[in-house]
């Protein structure tokens, strides 16, 4: 199964109520409408230096100077 | 497999980093997951985003999730849920990003787009 069919069954399994799912729809709209299109193909990605886990700094420079990278934006933990 | 393909993988999150910590061991997740604490990356990635009020109030009373609480006080801000794969030159050669936060990239389309930039 795709990661989406997975995702799509998870939504659907959580029953939530007509007004919750307008809520989402909404804030969804409203958060497209405000300019977070992220970056595009053919883009350069903006350096940055960030603390991890461990909290020792990790420099997207650093880490491309030996290899692709794939950057995951996520919301939290919950 | 993105990392048997000699990709790096990295999360990043506005939480605070405890909480980073608590995603690693939650998911005994063997990569790097980073703290924006101050959003200044999402900002740079136009990712960023304050939560809508109706949304906020709709975490706190009936999903009983409170943001302050991974991010900090007073950060009720979050990312669009995005995806980027990077070649050597930090070029995105492939991603996604969707303020809709059940649509995500597939793990298929990450893992064709490191074996493309291995390939070229």
């Amino acid at each position: 199964m795709s990661l989406r069919e997975q995702l799509a069954q998870f939504d659907a399994s959580r029953n939530r109520t007509p007004e919750i799912v307008a809520i989402l729809k909404r804030g969804t709209e409203t958060v497209k409408a405000s300019g977070t299109a992220g970056l595009q193909i053919g883009e350069r990605a903006p350096d940055f230096a960030l603390p991890n886990q461990r909290g020792e700094t990790v420099r997207l420079s650093d880490r491309l100077s030996k290899g692709p990278v794939v950057l995951s934006f996520y919301r939290g933990v919950w | 497999m993105i990392r048997s393909l000699g990709a790096d993988l990295v999360g990043i999150s506005p939480e605070l980093p405890d909480n980073t910590l608590t995603m690693a061991e939650k998911h005994a997740i063997p990569i790097d997951i980073l703290s924006d604490a101050t959003s200044e990356v999402l900002k740079t990635y136009r990712l960023w985003f304050t939560v809508p009020a109706e949304v906020k109030a709709l975490y706190l009373e009936k999903f009983g999730l409170n943001l302050e609480k991974y991010n900090g006080a007073g950060r009720w801000e979050l990312p669009v849920p995005a995806t980027y794969v990077l070649d050597k030159s930090g070029i995105v050669r492939a991603g996604q990003a969707d303020p809709d936060y059940t649509v995500r990239m597939e793990p298929a389309e990450v893992v064709a787009a490191i074996r493309e930039i291995a390939g070229g």
